[in-house]
């Protein structure tokens, strides 16, 4: 069974080359309010996609992150490559902003099928020919919280491109899938995540857990919605180790600064 | 199949005579901001039970929907008749204000195993005699959004207690368990909530469901993660009617007003 490594080195400041493998960040901005470290993530990020009304936030509250500079300087430094999706949320006066500045717009109304993160995340993997996907991971901010048909719509995007490396991001907590075909490592960034931290079977039991690295490790152990879920568990060390018969979603906590 | 009956009744100003069946509601309030209408919920419920911090939040929050009121009569008019959990969240001055005022206090801090709102679950359901409990309703706010991990540990509540009303509720949605044991009919209260709402099979594949009412109806359709689930559906009318072989949480939003 292959290993796969991961490490929330997206919430440090700096990105040093010994983090491995080294990743091409893609930032998702959804409609809710701003993490307050976006300013983070777009930094370290490659391309910048809003879906529909996550312009509007990218538009309405980058400058209150800055709240010393002039608005439109700020906007201007924070516009984004793409905004994507049906459309229906993003104001005229942003829209037409950001496409005076250049920003790209695909417009899907026509596709009421899928979420924005869906098409956002379909954009990602097969319309950016000049992106580097060979170590791909994209950060998605908005995806949690708000309604709860939304949420789980999102998390469902994480099921639906297993292949892909996709984080939701929230001022709380990130979440990303731990499919079931890998033995995961997990590298603690413990400056800025943890200790609280969870192993969630969403969408199906999970026969067999084992991990290392926790507070309250799992042996061999079944989970599932209606008995043991694994939550408000916390981590121990630098390193968390899981393996599963069913795909997991891991989420940890984001420290306050 | 038995019927199982659902309103959100306890989301308008008044519980008329003739929403049946008569319910009795019991509040329950979990560590984060309060939601809005928390006055209503309270005026609904014959008990009210803070988790740990839940009794922070009431303490601090209260006030704030009356401000023009005095806070410490307001403080007097919210007290909850229970606090209950770990108290690793609770502070001194919150716990003696209540405690002088006769709030019960029922300290489980050696007990790691289960969550705060499992807790207060499992109190109101064995430790409360005088309660009328033949038709209990329990309405829970600040279950969502926050630390991911303590979100799914709440919709797990649902799951362990299936065979009770338990309803999650926050400023944007409310959630609730469809056991697969019933054939459900909802009746929408259009006025507070809607018109978008989810189906969502959190903990397992639902190979057939079928409903009525909605924009997108299923009709025997398989749901899980990885493939469809039922997210920005839209309410068509005054009842919505789901079956299916498989537990599913119903969500609707609330109405901003």
């Amino acid at each position: 069974m292959e290993l796969m490594a991961h490490s929330s080195a997206f919430l440090l400041p700096t990105i040093s080359g010994d983090h491995r493998p080294s990743f091409t960040y893609v930032l998702v901005v959804l409609n809710q309010r701003l993490p307050r470290f976006i300013p983070l993530l777009w930094k370290h990020s490659q391309l910048r996609v809003c879906a529909d009304g996550g312009a509007n936030r990218v538009y309405d509250e980058m400058p209150f992150l800055f709240p010393h500079e002039e608005a439109l300087d700020v906007r201007h430094r924070y516009k984004p490559d793409v905004i994507e999706g049906d459309m229906d949320s993003i104001r005229m006066e942003v829209r037409d902003f950001y496409t005076s500045l250049g920003t790209k717009v695909v417009d899907e109304s026509h596709d009421q099928d899928t979420t924005d993160l869906h098409k956002c995340i379909s954009y990602i993997r097969d319309f950016t020919p000049d992106l580097d996907r060979s170590n791909l991971c994209v950060l998605v901010a908005g995806a949690l919280g708000g309604r709860f048909d939304h949420e789980a719509g999102n998390i469902n995007v994480l099921y639906r491109f297993s292949t892909m490396r996709i984080i939701l991001i929230s001022d709380d907590c990130l979440i990303y899938l731990l499919p079931r075909t890998h033995y995961h490592e997990i590298y603690i960034q413990s400056s800025v995540e943890g200790p609280h931290c969870g192993l969630i079977p969403i969408g199906m039991p999970s026969g067999n857990t084992t991990t290392t690295g926790l507070q309250w490790d799992l042996n061999d152990m079944e989970m599932r919605f209606g008995g043991l879920v694994s939550t408000s568990n916390i981590v121990r060390g630098e390193k968390v180790t899981v393996q599963s018969s069913s795909d997991l979603l891991w989420t940890i906590s984001i420290k306050k600064t």
